[in-house]
């Protein structure tokens, strides 16, 4: 029997056989959909099939590239990675798709282009500077997250707006430019965005265990590194997420209203 | 376009001039020949059936509506010429149902009175005409306080007319202010209007108390409007 010591760094690889049975885990969900009759089953079996597909692949790829360890490979990944995070979130959001593409390219392109030059020229400065397996994973984390923060904030924002047309309608009437008349909204729409990545924060290492540091302990990294890079990666995170968010929604407000002031697309109000 | 932040010294006469050769709701004309004069203090009543477009007559003074051929005038300068908001300042609109927001009543007031235009243009302390105009209101001091989705009606109105007339401006949209008002809200509002307002007032209304009060009267009729009285 092999013998752990906590501060032994172990790389402990999963066999497939060993993969094969974490699938079968799978079991028990599949058997409380049966139970309760939920139509979920066809759902479990697509999400984890294209799982599997899509990271088998991913990992085929991020092999070469660590092995070619090329810093214009890895810039070009960088981008395909932006370019997708961009698409994907254009196809979440429902409304306004016309003008959106430009505003989050430039929103998450502004937000990495601030904090991944930041981690990887102060913080952390790997040899080489642009070393695929440092500037991939730290990447995919922070855009990833920025990704799906960027489109909570802007639904919530227009989903603000269109709630209470009548609110910016009477602060435009009184005076407002359409920044101050659409502050409340955008107010509420990064506290909504923002608040829960407080709050999950403040409980990180009481609570759970995140995803990072877990992985590198896993990984053979002693506890104190995984600590120190969690640490680094939720400040690089929540900046990306905070400036991604601000900037989208302030380039959106700029292309959702007129030179009056009044939103495009709108229906108008009775004759 | 270039847009100005100024409002120029102006003669009283010609304060508003409209002249739109086709007023539009999308694609539909509704009103065609608009050539009307305003002068400064004037008290106008504007009427026609549901549909005739009076509310997108009225839209068009304040920058709202730019669904039209012609143009609009203020002091002499195009309304599109005017930066938005320093133009709606000067030209305050109150509608039907008024939207107030869920704070205290005293801090609807200040979030009108703190954008940008209104803080530059206005005076800081304004606490000596926040009590007048409760006065000709008729509302009590102590509603400051109160919440203002907790106001009635009536009282929710005569807050956003406070709210309009804290900004002093030189005209009074009214669209319909008075339909949902009891008899008495409605004569505070007309004899404040008609007694104490010295701002231009163009109102759209069909209540019965504030008839026979109005100096000039305009009626959409058939897609032309007419002028009864005035200039």
């Amino acid at each position: 029997m092999a013998k752990f010591t906590t501060t032994e760094a172990i790389e402990m690889d999963i066999s497939y056989w060993g993969l094969f049975f974490s699938m079968l885990l799978l079991l028990f969900p599949l058997a409380i959909f049966h139970q309760l009759k939920l139509q979920l089953t066809r759902q479990l079996f697509t999400a984890f099939g294209r799982m599997i597909a899509q990271l088998a692949l991913i990992g085929l790829w991020l092999q070469f590239l660590f092995q070619k360890d090329n810093a214009w490979l890895t810039l070009l990944w960088v981008l395909i990675m932006l370019s997708n995070a961009v698409i994907t979130l254009r196809g979440r959001i429902k409304f306004q798709r016309r003008i959106l593409a430009p505003i989050f390219f430039m929103a998450l392109g502004v937000a990495s282009l601030i904090v991944l030059p930041w981690l990887l020229f102060v913080v952390i400065r790997p040899r080489p500077f642009l070393a695929a397996t440092i500037v991939i994973p730290i990447y995919g984390m922070v855009l990833g997250n920025t990704m799906n923060s960027c489109a909570l904030a802007m639904e919530r924002f227009e989903g603000k707006l269109s709630d209470n047309w009548k609110a910016y309608f009477t602060r435009i009437t009184l005076g407002a430019s359409h920044w101050e008349a659409a502050l409340p909204a955008f107010q509420q729409a990064m506290h909504i965005s923002l608040l829960p990545r407080l709050l999950s924060i403040a409980s990180m290492g009481v609570v759970s265990l995140p995803g990072m540091m877990s992985g590198q302990i896993l990984g053979g990294a002693s506890a104190v590194v995984a600590i120190k890079y969690q640490m680094m990666i939720m400040a690089a995170i929540f900046t990306s997420v905070t400036i991604a968010d601000y900037l989208a929604i302030r380039l959106y407000l700029k292309r959702r209203f007129d030179q009056y002031y009044l939103p495009k697309g709108e229906p108008r109000k009775k004759p | 376009m270039k847009q100005s932040e100024e409002i120029p010294e102006y003669p009283q006469r010609d304060l508003l001039r409209i002249r739109i050769k086709r007023l539009f709701y999308e694609d539909l004309e509704l009103v065609s020949d608009i050539d009307l004069k305003v002068s400064s203090g004037e008290k106008i009543l504007l009427t026609g059936s549901t549909g005739s477009g009076k509310s997108s007559l009225l839209n068009t003074l304040n920058l709202m509506n730019q669904n039209y051929e012609g143009e609009v005038l203020f002091q002499g300068k195009p309304v599109t010429e005017y930066i938005p908001q320093v133009l709606r300042s000067q030209i305050v609109m109150v509608m039907q149902e008024p939207w107030l927001g869920e704070g205290s009543v005293s801090e609807v007031l200040d979030e009108a009175l703190a954008f940008c235009t209104n803080k530059k243009r206005l005076d800081q302390d304004q606490n000596q005409r926040i009590h007048q105009l409760f006065k000709a209101f008729e509302l009590p001091a102590d509603y400051l306080q109160k919440k203002a989705d907790q106001l009635s009606g009536g009282e929710k109105q005569r807050v956003a007319l406070i709210r309009a007339m804290l900004l002093q401006p030189q005209v009074l949209l009214l669209d319909e202010v008075s339909s949902a008002l009891d008899q008495t809200t409605s004569g505070i509002i007309s004899d404040f209007i008609f007694e104490s307002c010295g701002s231009t007032v163009i109102a759209i209304s069909h209540d019965p108390l504030w008839q026979s009060r109005w100096q000039r009267r305009w009626r959409i009729q058939d897609g032309k409007i007419h002028d009864n009285g005035g200039h």
